[in-house]
């Protein structure tokens, strides 16, 4: 069962990570974009971490996908609605076979039976993210607050007086 | 039986597809997407360890989270910089923007 | 009682009154003339309480002074004086040209605007001069010799608006220093078998050597030492071939030319060898060679002046003549007569180019075939003029007679015949010279435009009466006088004092040689009754080459033009090409080559540098992965 959860979904993501890079709307991929990432969000429950799951669903396609829905209307050209690749995408897809061999052969090399997957439960999850990992999330809140009032002065339209 | 492996090549081909679009695209904002599915195939690698090596400490399950934060982060950063970038061009085109050269 | 130990002053004095006048002299009377002769004066005076202590403290004896000067490593480097009759005797004779030179440019150079200029440089000449004289060591000497240089180098192109002047001065500042080359390697090369730079030390092992003891001296070294000490003593006392510069260094003021040209620097070479002569004892074949070039030089200079139209190079000519006479001298084993004949001229030099100086400051020229007569508008000048010529042709009584009696007695004695032909040829025709410049000078008709002229200014005067008493009467010195003085020839020796020596025969001979030249003189150019045209017909291919000064200027140059202006061009296009195109800026070059070729690589397109990026991340991690992993 999980086996064929798993492979379905894995062909889900990749599939939709090929839609985000081939397509030549930018529209459709950014929808790609979003499939790809539930099914991330389903392979985060495979692997029973059902939290993090509701948590990439809600964050990746809750706010960045409409974020970047928002940004796609705002930034139309006259290239829309076909954009194609730019000139050097044989070397991408050099560089791309060869990092995907790379690490492949490196987690096929390294890969000890680890079989078997275990629940964590939520309550100890809280706790270790509250104290051992205190001083990473205020940093982390910290760092969003500097994204939101950065990318608001970045894109503040400047009146003229 | 899945194992760790399977999850890890599955992580690495996301990464590498990622890899494909950030170097072959030519919208910025497509790059942007591109830079995400890169950092899902990142989380899925970790949560895959974490959950399956891990059950002390929960390491894997916490810099996800982190990673998800930042790079929520980031997407909000970049696109205001493309924003920028379209006023100022009319394009969002990486091809046509190219001052800083020889 | 001042005694020897203040000598050391004498030098010093000049020294220092050179740059006192260079900063005070225009605010001081005399515009520094003052300081520079009060120096020399004082060095006079101390020069003779320094000559009685030493008379009477065992006259022959020698006395050191030293002072450390600094050590490098082993070498030791000491300023140092010695006093022995040889440099009191030259102490004396520099002291008083000098002082005489100095009041006579008072009045020569009154009007001239760089007057202080000219005394400062005369001052530190005359310091550098009695520091070569008084040096004790090789080192010291060599400096002053190089600083004897430079003041020369000075004084002749003192007047340096003048294109002449300036090329004579560098002429004879480039003849000299290929010398004085040599001078230094003959140096080095004693320094390196002895060790030490000190001239007692190197003459100690020369005596040895030549006991035939074992000496720190090899044979061979020492003859080539002696070699080179003597080029270098060719350069600076004007010995053939390197006596080029002589004439040109007339360019120079006529009291320079008396002082430097005549009587003191171009003695320093005289007086080198003298001073090393053990060394060239040691290495007696030295000898014949400066006996040699000696000859060569008094002939070849005596036929030159015979033709020269000019007073003052016929003078300078003279000096060459004379200055060969003297290096005869020491070659033939003649020691106390060179260093006492060296007197002798020095004051008949000096005073016949003060007499010239005389006629020029009287009639503005200098060609004798424009005199004539002078001896009715300045009888003084003719009268000084006559002295001197008569002192240097060898008349008896007066000082050159003395003196050259005792060079001839040594060639007689010591060297094989035809060097006594030769030299009497030398003296025949060195009569003959010195009568011709003074009958056609201030004898005879005189023309109009010459009764304008006048006589010498006060200043100038009283200094030419000085010399011409001295070169009459010191001849006398070769006299024994006293108990602790008899004759110079017990004073300055080179083994052994001896008193006075007379050969009648010879002193006959050079006498009738003298008199009979100065009677052919007269009748040639006074009287008129010997036509000399059928001799200059007949001699008239020699007579042509010795105007054109043997060739040799010639050869001179056409050797710069060919092979020394050649090579330093050469070299020249090695450090342009080479050094500068290919070396240095060609660095620089292939820096902005390479730079303008790999600038392409920032293309502004940021897919590129995320390639770039990228392919290093994977390059990283293959390497880990082998390095790691595989192990």
């Amino acid at each position: 069962m999980s086996w064929f959860l798993f492979i379905l979904l894995s062909v889900m993501a990749i599939g939709g990570g090929l839609g985000v890079v081939a397509t030549r709307n930018v529209v459709h991929a950014c929808l790609f974009l979003l499939f790809s990432l539930l099914a991330v969000a389903g392979l985060y429950v495979v692997l029973l971490t059902e939290f993090l799951a509701l948590v990439q669903i809600f964050i990746y396609g809750g706010a960045i996908i409409i974020v970047l829905l928002f940004a796609i209307m705002l930034t139309r050209s006259k290239e829309y609605p076909s954009i194609s690749d730019n000139s050097q995408w044989p070397l991408a897809l050099v560089s791309g076979l060869a990092l995907f061999s790379l690490l492949t052969a490196t987690f096929v090399v390294n890969s000890s039976s680890f079989e078997e997957m275990h629940r964590v439960a939520l309550t100890d999850l809280g706790t270790t993210l509250f104290t051992d990992w205190a001083l990473p999330f205020e940093i982390a809140s910290l760092v969003l607050l500097l994204a939101l009032i950065g990318s608001i002065v970045i894109a503040k339209v400047e009146r003229r007086r | 039986m899945v194992t760790l492996m399977h999850f890890q090549i599955v992580s690495a081909a996301l990464f590498s597809v990622g890899l494909y679009g950030v170097l072959a695209r030519r919208s910025a904002v497509l790059i942007l997407m591109s830079i995400e599915l890169m950092l899902n195939a990142v989380n899925l690698n970790l949560i895959a360890i974490a959950s399956f090596t891990d059950p002390e400490r929960f390491a894997g399950f916490i810099i996800a989270i982190f990673v998800i934060t930042v790079g929520a982060a980031e997407v909000g950063l970049a696109l205001a910089i493309v924003l920028r970038m379209f006023r100022n061009r009319a394009t969002v085109n990486i091809d046509e923007i190219e001052l800083m050269k020889w | 009682m001042i005694g020897m130990e203040y000598a050391w002053l004498i030098p010093v004095l000049s020294f220092v009154a050179f740059p006192l006048i260079l900063l005070l002299g225009k605010f001081l009377p005399g515009k520094g003339s003052s300081i520079s002769i009060g120096a020399i004066g004082a060095g006079f005076i101390l020069f003779l309480f320094v000559m009685v202590d030493r008379l009477s403290n065992g006259a022959t004896e020698q006395a050191f002074f030293k002072i450390d000067w600094f050590t490098v490593g082993s070498v030791e480097l000491t300023w140092g004086f010695i006093i022995d009759p040889l440099s009191v005797s030259i102490l004396g004779l520099v002291t008083f040209v000098a002082l005489m030179v100095q009041i006579y440019s008072l009045s020569y150079m009154k009007d001239d605007p760089r007057f202080n200029w000219y005394f400062g440089i005369q001052a530190f000449f005359a310091g550098s001069m009695l520091t070569l004289v008084l040096a004790d060591n090789f080192l010291l000497l060599y400096i002053a010799w190089e600083l004897v240089g430079l003041c020369s180098y000075l004084l002749i192109g003192f007047w340096y608006e003048r294109k002449p002047a300036v090329e004579a001065a560098k002429k004879a500042f480039i003849t000299t220093r290929l010398a004085d080359v040599a001078l230094l390697v003959g140096i080095l090369l004693l320094y390196k078998q002895v060790g030490s730079f000190s001239m007692s030390e190197t003459f100690e092992q020369a005596e040895l050597l030549m006991a035939g003891a074992n000496s720190a001296l090899s044979s061979g070294t020492t003859l080539i030492a002696a070699l080179l000490l003597f080029v270098g003593a060719m350069g600076k006392s004007a010995q053939v071939p390197l006596h080029v510069w002589l004439p040109d260094a007339m360019e120079g003021p006529t009291p320079v030319s008396a002082l430097i040209h005549a009587a003191t620097m171009v003695a320093a070479g005289i007086f080198l060898v003298a001073r090393t002569f053990v060394i060239f004892e040691a290495a007696p074949d030295s000898l014949l060679i400066v006996a040699i070039v000696g000859l060569l030089t008094t002939l070849m200079a005596a036929s030159m002046a015979l033709v020269m139209t000019d007073l003052k190079q016929i003078l300078a000519y003279s000096t060459i003549s004379h200055l060969g006479l003297m290096m005869l001298s020491l070659g033939s084993f003649g020691y106390t007569a060179a260093i006492f004949h060296l007197m002798t001229h020095g004051f008949s030099k000096a005073l016949l180019f003060l007499a010239a100086g005389s006629v020029m400051h009287g009639i503005g020229r200098t060609d004798i075939r424009q005199m004539g007569g002078l001896i009715k508008v300045m009888p003084l000048t003719a009268l000084a003029f006559g002295i001197g010529a008569v002192s240097l042709g060898g008349i008896p009584i007066f000082a050159g007679f003395w003196s050259k009696d005792e060079i001839l007695l040594s060639v007689l004695d010591h060297r094989h015949p035809i060097f006594m032909i030769l030299v009497l040829v030398a003296v025949f025709m060195s009569a003959l010279y010195m009568a011709r410049a003074f009958f056609v000078a201030f004898m005879g008709e005189i023309s109009d435009e010459n009764r304008k002229g006048h006589e010498a200014p006060v200043f100038m005067a009283i200094p030419m009466i000085l010399l011409a008493i001295l070169a009459v009467t010191s001849g006398l010195l070769a006299l024994e006088w006293t108990d602790s003085f008899r004759g110079i020839g017990s004073f300055i020796f080179a083994h052994e004092g001896h008193g006075f020596e007379f050969n009648l025969m010879l002193g006959l001979g050079s006498t009738i040689l003298a008199t009979s030249a100065f009677i052919i003189a007269w009748l040639i150019y006074v009287k008129g009754s010997i036509s000399i045209s059928p001799f200059k017909r007949t001699f008239a291919p020699i007579i042509s080459i010795a105007e054109r000064k043997y060739y040799l200027d010639s050869a001179y140059q056409g050797f710069i033009d060919r092979v020394v202006l050649v090579f330093s061009s050469l070299v020249a296009k090695f450090d342009r090409v080479f050094v500068n195109d290919f070396a240095v800026n060609g660095v620089a070059e292939s820096v902005k080559r390479s730079a303008f070729t790999l600038r392409h690589h920032v293309t502004g397109l940021i897919y590129n540098y995320a390639f770039v990026m990228v392919v290093g991340a994977i390059v990283l991690v293959a390497a880990w992965w082998a390095i790691a992993v595989k192990g």
